[in-house]
């Protein structure tokens, strides 16, 4: 009926839902322990190694999007993409070196991202339009700088991205050097405190006279340079590369970033808690392999308890 | 018989009791206004009513029969309906869309003209009989908007209704507008119940008060029997022997100089001279220009144009923040959409244009910080125990000291404020006019816009009355009265 009975009540909902949210979390995260603990073959070095590897590089990903969902701008469906080309990019200018390679991937990942973030930024553009505008933009160009073929490295050294540092793969080195970098950014910095802000309120970060539209490019800066580093390892593990190599990337890195509990609507959330949604994910897809699911009966249960958890989210928080 | 009456209602949300057998009746034709502050049980009062929640003890009675209300759409079959302070009408429909949206009763298979004619009549009865059925709802005012609600709870033979702070955003004349429509109503027998915060409105709309304080009812009174000290005691449950401190401003130089200031497309010529410890109020309803020449100065207005000088230091308009640079700080009439970060913590709140007074290389200074806005917090009177408590979570009074706070600077400068005791309780309006006086005191030059005119006489020293985008009048504190001042921003004075 009226305004004030509809929002009392969510009211009422989220006193109880905080609490439900708690409950829900330590329960889910000891059924999921006790059900990969009970797999055989979860807990052997070698899954555990697999796991780490695989969540690198979606995880990489995921931190970048994080900072994209925290100001406010929702979700990028460009990242895969940016994946994909800065990774053909790093092989194709091999020849430079590996550092060179490795910075010009950079430079471009953060130059490509950087643009959209100046468009949402300040022109206030819609933030997804923007990305599905760049993910067109992106796959037209690499079409015809590679004609479409396959590229292959164009020097040596992809071995320092590879292999193992006592024990851990390398790739999950740089995965959780990126999360403690992003987190530290997000918790520890000026900007970051900033795009928190933006996030939560604009209108009152404007009022503030808060530099908005700089602390929302530089998260996609951010975003930008964590998918280029996603496809720098991706290039050196599989040896080659094309457009498809970071496909998908994006949606499954805003699945991390929403079971970790980031606020879909900005200013709440955090690296951490990307850490834990990839981290998730991960898990449950390893143990319905282990378990001898198909694929399909894979992604249909990642999908349901993917829906799960937003729904969790979003009843219990009413938003 | 009473209309609506509840007996001996106790609510408690966990151990916290909200209401304490608290027993009202109200008759047909009868305006009464419920007062007190916030956490008061105001709104668990009418929440119980409305069937949002059920009480733990105590009956409703409807017509005197004991009445189990299940939910919103139980009390409104009852005849219950509620006038939210912040309105639902999907805007873009039209009036009579809106009228007849979600209203049950019209079949599937209806006579349009019949359902214009029944909007019409109840258009009529709140005073809208000139308003076109299909103008869109976007198209009127905040006032209009109330108005077209109240016809909508007309068409659904509502008999008593629930006004939940109806005037907080509106101007004078709208406030009028809506009072005219109580009027009418009240002589077609319905029965009113009105929660504000303003006592001017009590005794001026409502024929009885009952004031409630903590959860309890303190008492019921016709309002021609008491004066506003006595309501205020009731209320506070002490005599606030001054609601306005004493203004022992002594003004200095010139602060704040604006000239030629044009804030299209409202405000046109506007030229201001506001000296150091000094209140300007801007006085003035929605549409004279006040609140967009606050916003202008404040760099919000994005073709302001105008020479403004600060300190004698030019000030350049349209950026917020070359105008922090200038010492120049604001606090919005909007608090939960332009104010304060509502899910970010008070601590971080307190801090947010600080960043860089405590971090080095962009690098923060997390210790410094919390005890900064520990600092912050004492100045301004808020407990130091909910720094790290959401924002959303602090009453509106809290809140509003939250911006205080934040705009407490290193060295005095311009204060600028829109509607600084909007939907603030009374207990916490005396400790908002405090903080003014306390600005004032250090040396801070403060220009504030205000449609609240009890207000503007009480704390400023400087009163600029404002009508549709020009000043008025000027006065200084002790020249100005409420006649004038109401007559000034309510018509256009010849010589302006």
């Amino acid at each position: 009926m009226s305004d004030i009975a509809v929002r009392a009540r969510l009211g009422l909902a989220e006193v109880h839902g905080r609490r439900l949210v708690i409950a829900v979390r330590l329960v889910a995260g000891a059924a999921i322990a006790a059900f990969a603990l009970s797999t055989p073959g979860f807990a052997s070095p070698l899954s555990i190694n697999a796991l780490l590897t695989a969540i690198s590089f979606i995880g990489c990903v995921a931190v970048g999007m994080t900072f994209i969902t925290i100001t406010g701008n929702i979700m990028s469906l460009s990242l895969g993409a940016t994946v994909s080309a800065s990774a053909l990019i790093f092989l194709a200018s091999l020849s430079f070196g590996v550092p060179g390679a490795l910075a010009l991937a950079i430079l471009f990942g953060v130059s490509v991202s950087a643009a959209q973030g100046m468009v949402v930024g300040h022109l206030r553009a819609h933030p997804i339009l923007v990305s599905i505008a760049a993910l067109s933009l992106l796959m037209g160009g690499a079409a015809l700088a590679t004609g479409g073929q396959r590229i292959y490295p164009a020097g040596t050294g992809l071995h320092i991205f590879k292999g193992r540092v006592a024990g851990i793969p390398v790739e999950a080195l740089y995965f959780f050097a990126t999360v403690a970098l992003g987190q530290f950014i997000l918790s520890w910095t000026r900007i970051g405190r900033v795009m928190v802000m933006v996030g939560s309120n604009r209108r009152a970060a404007t009022a503030a006279g808060l530099r908005a539209a700089s602390a929302v490019t530089t998260a996609y800066v951010i975003a930008g340079a964590c998918s280029a580093l996603a496809g720098v390892l991706l290039a050196a593990r599989y040896g080659s590369g094309d457009m498809e190599l970071g496909a998908g990337y994006d949606y499954s890195a805003i699945a991390a970033v929403l079971v970790g509990g980031t606020s879909i609507q900005g200013g709440a959330g955090s690296v951490m808690r990307t850490l834990i949604g990839v981290l998730v994910i991960a898990i449950i897809e390893v143990v319905l392999l282990l378990r001898g699911f198909s694929q399909q009966l894979q992604y249909l249960i990642t999908g349901i308890i993917v829906l799960a958890v937003i729904m969790l989210h979003t009843i219990s928080y009413g938003r | 018989m009473p209309v609506l009456a509840v007996e001996r209602i106790t609510k408690r949300f966990g151990t916290n009791e909200v209401l304490k057998d608290v027993s009202l009746a109200l008759e047909r034709a009868e305006v009464r206004a419920i007062c007190g502050e916030n956490g008061a049980g105001k709104s668990t009062l009418v929440k119980i009513i409305t069937g949002v929640h059920r009480p733990d003890a105590g009956v409703v009675l409807i017509d005197g029969k004991p009445t189990e209300i299940a939910d919103p759409q139980h009390a409104q079959a009852h005849g219950i309906a509620v006038v939210a302070q912040e309105l639902s009408l999907p805007p873009a429909l039209s009036v009579l869309d809106n009228i007849w949206l979600g209203n049950r009763a019209v079949p599937l298979f209806h006579r349009r003209r019949e359902l214009r004619e029944r909007a019409r009549g109840a258009l009529e009865r709140v005073g809208l009989g000139d308003l076109s059925l299909d103008t869109p709802v976007l198209q009127l005012s905040i006032g209009g908007r109330q108005l077209v609600e109240l016809a909508r709870m007309l068409t659904r033979d509502a008999r008593v209704f629930i006004l939940d702070e109806p005037t907080a955003t509106l101007s004078d004349i709208e406030i009028e507008r809506i009072f005219a429509a109580l009027r009418a109503l009240k002589a077609e027998g319905k029965a009113i119940i009105y929660i504000t915060h303003r006592l001017g409105e009590v005794f001026e709309a409502c024929d009885t008060v009952s004031v409630l304080r903590n959860g309890e009812l303190v008492g019921t009174r016709r309002t021609a029997e008491i004066d506003r000290a006595e309501l205020m005691r009731m209320m506070l449950g002490r005599s606030m022997a001054e609601m306005y401190p004493d203004r022992d401003s002594k003004a200095g130089t010139p602060m704040l100089v604006v000239k030629n200031l044009w804030v299209p497309p409202l405000v046109a010529n506007f030229n201001l001279s506001a000296p150091r410890g000094a209140v300007i109020c801007l006085a003035g309803q929605v549409g004279s220009g006040a609140i967009e020449i606050v916003r202008a100065l404040t760099g919000l207005a994005c073709d302001a144009t105008g020479e403004v000088s600060i300190a004698g230091k030019p000030l350049r308009l349209r950026s917020v923040a070359k105008a922090q640079a200038c010492k120049l700080r604001f606090i919005s009439e909007d608090r939960a959409g332009e104010g304060v970060f509502l899910r970010l913590s008070v601590g971080h709140n307190l801090v947010a244009t600080r960043l860089p007074d405590h971090a080095r290389f962009g690098i923060l200074a997390r210790r410094s910080l919390r005890v900064a806005a520990a600092r912050l917090a004492a100045a301004v009177g808020l407990d130091r125990a909910r720094l790290s408590s959401p924002a959303d979570e602090l009453s509106g009074g809290n809140q509003q000291k939250l911006a205080f706070g934040r705009a407490i600077g290193d060295a005095p400068g311009v204060l600028l404020m829109n509607e600084p005791t909007r939907g603030v309780d009374v207990g916490a309006r005396a400790d908002i006019y405090r903080l003014i006086r306390q600005f004032c005191a250090e040396g801070y030059c403060v220009v504030m816009a205000s449609s609240d005119l009890e207000e503007v006489l009480g704390i400023a020293d400087v009163v600029v009355t404002m009508y549709r985008g020009r000043r008025v009048a000027t006065y200084r504190s002790g020249e100005a009265d409420m006649q004038r001042v109401l007559s000034d921003i309510t018509h256009q004075v010849a010589a302006a």
